[in-house]
Formats: C-alpha cells, sequence, structure tokens
C-alpha cells in the first residue's frame, strides 16, 4: 500500500530541495556578478572566468589533482573489484574479515587517518607526492567500489557460473567472460565515484601533499579561508560543470550496457 | 587444500590494508606517547603528558565543543532527512526516481563549494543579508557567519544525503501491510507512527546518525571556513597542531581519543541495530 503524498508532504519536499540547492546556485550566480562583492549584482560579465584561466598556479594544482584522481580511480577500480571478486569465492570467515578491513578507513574519521598516515609515509622517509596522495585517497576509494561492486555480484545467478565451469572453463575464464562484464556497469560508476572523491578530498590531501604537489581542494581551501571572491566562484562552478559531465557519462554507460543486456 | 585456494587471493588484500591502515594507527598510537624538541622534532622518550592535556579541562571544552556537534549534527540530519526519506519512498515510480536522484546528487558536488556557498548567502554582504535589506525588513545586515549554529549548518548541510539514505533503506524496506493492519484495528496515523514505523525504521535512523556523527567530529574545514574558528573543534585543533603548532605527538593523542569516540558510538549503533559496523555500509 502506497500512501497518497500529501500536499505538506509535498511541500516539505520542496522546500527542503529548494534549500539543498540555493547554496550552489549563489556560488554559481555571483560567479558572474561584475562586482567583486556580493553586496550588489552590478551587471553579467565572464571576466572571474578569465582571470581563472591566466592562473598558472591553479592550472598547476587542477593538473596534479587530474593526475592523481585518475590514477587512483583506476587503481581503486583494480583493487576494489578484485577484492569484491575474491571475498565472494572465500570462505564465509575469510569474508567476513574482507568486509571487516574493507570498511575500517570508512569509520575512521579522516583527519586521524591523515596524521596516522602523515607519520606513516614520514617514518618511511618516503617524498609526499603522488605516491602518497595516490595511496591515500586510494584507502577511502577502494571500499566504494568493494561495496558497489558485491552488491551486483550478488545479483548474479550463480547458476551461470557453475555451467561455466561445468562446460570445461577455468576460475579466471569464468571470471572474465562472466562476471566483469556483468558487473561493468557497476566498476564504471564505481571508478567514477572514486575520481569524484579524489577530486574533492580536502583532509587527507592537506597531509599528503608535497611541496610542489599542492591538490585543487587543498589549493581552494586556502583561498576560501581569505574570504569570497568571485574568482572563487568561477572555479567552483567550472568543477561542477566538469563533474556533472562525468555523471553524465556515467548514466549513459550504464544505460546503454543495460540496453544491451535486453 | 580447497579452502587455502579460495582464500589465498584474500592475502594481498588484507596486507595492502593491514599496511596502510593498519601500521599507521599503529604509529599514531606509539606517537602519542613521544616527546617532542623545542623545534617539533620527535624524540624517543617516553611521557604522559600529551594524554595528560587531553583530559586537561581547556582542551576538554574543545571535546564538549565536537561530542556537541557532532550529536546535534546526527539530530539535525535525522530530523529533517526523515519525512525527506518517508515521503520519498511513498511518491509515485517517477517523481520518486528525480527525488532519490536529487538526493544523492550533492555527492558528486564539491564539497567546498557545497561550505563556500553558505558564506554566500549567509555572509554580512550574502543573499540573505541583501534580500533582507532590499525588502526593507533590516538596515543593518544581520550577523550570521562565524557562529556555532554557522557551523552546525554547514555540517549538517554536508551531511544529510548520508543520513537520508540510511534512512530511506530502512523506510523502502517496511512491510506496508503491517501499517495496514495497524489502521484496520483503529489506530490512527500518529498512533501508527509511533507503534509501528518509527520503531521498525529504527536501524535506519541509527545507521544514520551513526554515518553522520564519525565524520561530523573531523571536517575541520567548515568549522574553519563557517565557524572562523570563534568555537575551537578537535578536527581544527588536530589540524592546528600538525600544520602550525608542530606537535604531532599531541595531535596523535587527540587523534587515537577521537577513533574511541568513534567505536563507543559504533557499539552504541550495533546495540540499537543489532548489526554490526558492516551493517552501516552494506
Amino acid at each position: 500500500m502506497r500512501m497518497k503524498t500529501s500536499r505538506f508532504g509535498a511541500f516539505y519536499l520542496s522546500l527542503f530541495f529548494v534549500i539543498l540547492y540555493l547554496p550552489v546556485l549563489g556560488v554559481i550566480l555571483y560567479s558572474f556578478n561584475a562586482s567583486p562583492s556580493t553586496a550588489q549584482w552590478t551587471g553579467f560579465t565572464l571576466d572571474w572566468y578569465r582571470v581563472l584561466f591566466e592562473d598558472r598556479v591553479i592550472a598547476a594544482s587542477f593538473r596534479i589533482s587530474m593526475e592523481v584522481a585518475v590514477i587512483t580511480s583506476i587503481v581503486s577500480a583494480i583493487i576494489g573489484t578484485a577484492s569484491a571478486v575474491v571475498a565472494m569465492r572465500a570462505t564465509a570467515g575469510m569474508k567476513r574479515a574482507i568486509q571487516g578491513v574493507m570498511i575500517l578507513p570508512l569509520l575512521i574519521p579522516e583527519v586521524a587517518l591523515g596524521i596516522a598516515l602523515l607519520v606513516f609515509f614520514n617514518s618511511l622517509n618516503l617524498p609526499f607526492g603522488h605516491f602518497t596522495l595516490v595511496a591515500s585517497h586510494s584507502l577511502f576509494c577502494v571500499p566504494y567500489v568493494y561495496i558497489m561492486v558485491q552488491l551486483r555480484l550478488k545479483e548474479i545467478d550463480r547458476s551461470i557460473l557453475e555451467s561455466a565451469r561445468d562446460l570445461g572453463a577455468t576460475r579466471w575464464q569464468a571470471t572474465k567472460t562472466i562476471i566483469l562484464p556483468l558487473v561493468m556497469p557497476s566498476i564504471v560508476t564505481a571508478s567514477l565515484l572514486a575520481l569524484a572523491m579524489s577530486l574533492d578530498d580536502v583532509i587527507i590531501s592537506t597531509y599528503m601533499s608535497g611541496p610542489k604537489t599542492t591538490t585543487l581542494p587543498v589549493h581552494i581551501f586556502s583561498m576560501m579561508r581569505v574570504g569570497v571572491t568571485p574568482k572563487v566562484n568561477a572555479l567552483c562552478t567550472l568543477i561542477l560543470v566538469g563533474m556533472f559531465f562525468v555523471v553524465g557519462l556515467s548514466q549513459l554507460f550504464t544505460k546503454k550496457i543495460h540496453k544491451e543486456d535486453m | 587444500m580447497q579452502t587455502l585456494k579460495r582464500n589465498i587471493l584474500a592475502v594481498p588484500i588484507l596486507v595492502w590494508l593491514g599496511l596502510f591502515v593498519g601500521i599507521p594507527l599503529v604509529f599514531v598510537f606509539v606517537l602519542s606517547f613521544l616527546s617532542r624538541d623545542s623545534l617539533g622534532t620527535i624524540v624517543f622518550q617516553f611521557t604522559w603528558e600529551n594524554w595528560q592535556r587531553v583530559f586537561d579541562p581547556i582542551y576538554l571544552r574543545v571535546f564538549r565543543n565536537s561530542l556537541l556537534l557532532a550529536f546535534l549534527t546526527g539530530l539535525v540530519t535525522i530530523v529533517v532527512g526523515y519525512p525527506v526519506a518517508y515521503i520519498t519512498s511513498n511518491l509515485e515510480p517517477k517523481k520518486r526516481a528525480l527525488s532519490i536522484g536529487l538526493i544523492m546528487l550533492p555527492f558528486w558536488i564539491s564539497s567546498l563549494l557545497r561550505t563556500y556557498g553558505w558564506m554566500i548567502l549567509l555572509g554580512n554582504a550574502g543573499i540573505i543579508n541583501n534580500v533582507l535589506r532590499a525588502l526593507g525588513i533590516i538596515d543593518k545586515p544581520l550577523p550570521m557567519m562565524y557562529k556555532f549554529g554557522t557551523t552546525l549548518v554547514g555540517t549538517a548541510y554536508m551531511l544529510i544525503p548520508f543520513a537520508i539514505v540510511a534512512i530511506f533503506n530502512s523506510v523502502d524496506k517496511l512491510d506496508r501491510s503491517l501499517l495496514e493492519a495497524s489502521y484496520d484495528l483503529g489506530a490512527n496515523k500518529r498512533q501508527t507512527f509511533f507503534n509501528i514505523t518509527l520503531p521498525l525504521t529504527l536501524p535506519g535512523i541509527a545507521g544514520g546518525f551513526t554515518l553522520v556523527f564519525i565524520p561530523a567530529l573531523g571536517l575541520f574545514y567548515v568549522s574553519d571556513l563557517l565557524g572562523g574558528g570563534n568555537t575551537i573543534f578537535l578536527g581544527n585543533m588536530i589540524n592546528t597542531q600538525v600544520t602550525r603548532g608542530r606537535n604531532r605527538p599531541l595531535a596523535a593523542a587527540f587523534s587515537i581519543a577521537m577513533i574511541a569516540v568513534v567505536l563507543l558510538v559504533i557499539s552504541i549503533y550495533g546495540r540499537i541495530a543489532k548489526d554490526d559496523a558492516e551493517g552501516l555500509f552494506l
């Protein structure tokens, strides 16, 4: 039985979404304001975007963030998917062990995990940079890939796998030809989410960046600390557009795969 | 032999996470008992000093601030988010999908942007003050930034999707015939909600609360940008000690204390939801 949504319910939900998206719209709107202050609207301009493109420091940190995010999402997709497949085949006890350690990074507040990694890498004398960033970002990205892939794995009909094995397929062949294609949409969505999370991380990156490898969010955070400037608005808007492009792409991809399924 | 074959591939995964999570945690724990010299270099000499400072009344206040913020964030996100999850689960399929999409979309929007958005809204020259002034309701800008409440709004806003998703999963699983039975037996809407719906969705509420509470303890950039450092929270305190104070052992002690709080909250969650921590995600 579904209850009809009351008028009040519809109103509440709409109000909630207005408040949810109002701050985001505010940021976008004021990126086009000619005045450097939000106090007044003095006309439409694209100047702040031009200023942005001339900023070398932002370009450099954007590049670092992209490199780290792409590598992180690939690494996370591989480790996360492998873990989910391994957990599916492992004994019940081992499966519990894998799941237990898998969610560990999600349960530790990021500051605490960040400090722990800082101390660890420091004592190993590892230089802070791409490696430390990717290694640390993977820690909170892999669990999400694992969760999304194993949700999909649960839905797979075990009898298909059994018949493949009966027909003489090796474990690896069965994985490659049956499991991987079936979970591919989940892997794609999950690795895009990993990309987004890596590109967005402020806390852990604060401790993992080296002197020449400041990531974009760490740089934006230091800009925001100074106060509101339309340049930050423009930058945030561009990131938002880029991210929505990625989400759209993943939606398209998932739909296409689903069509092929049928 | 068969068991070994099935489990052998799990070893690299356990080693990887052990190496990058387990060992670093042991390192921080050990560090919390070490000293440092005047330059901030760590000295391998045992001390209780860092832990004594954690329990110093001045620092206990930082703890209290953080616990209060995390608790209130959990409370606000549940109270505001519950109706959102409940209404969404009762919508017709098309609207329901749209609503779910709108709830999940913020996960893809930069968290700095979402925090910054509140600076644009609440600042003295911000949108809300501009509108109120234009309407002639106020002459002087209403000071809304850099308060405890500002940080609370920002933190709750950042984390509410987690709460809604957790509650939604549990509301959606609710057996609706139970509600019908309750109505048939003469209970009104209010009675049905408090006696059936709420107790049955309690695991979702506990899960949502936990998923919000944990990150709320450490989101230092939200309190930095919106709270302006007027109230000091654990996250800011740890961050400052590492980046500026150069007192890593103290930061380590606070981090371990923070993790202890998390473990406590998770065990409470386990009792309420009759589930272990994995139930939060899987």
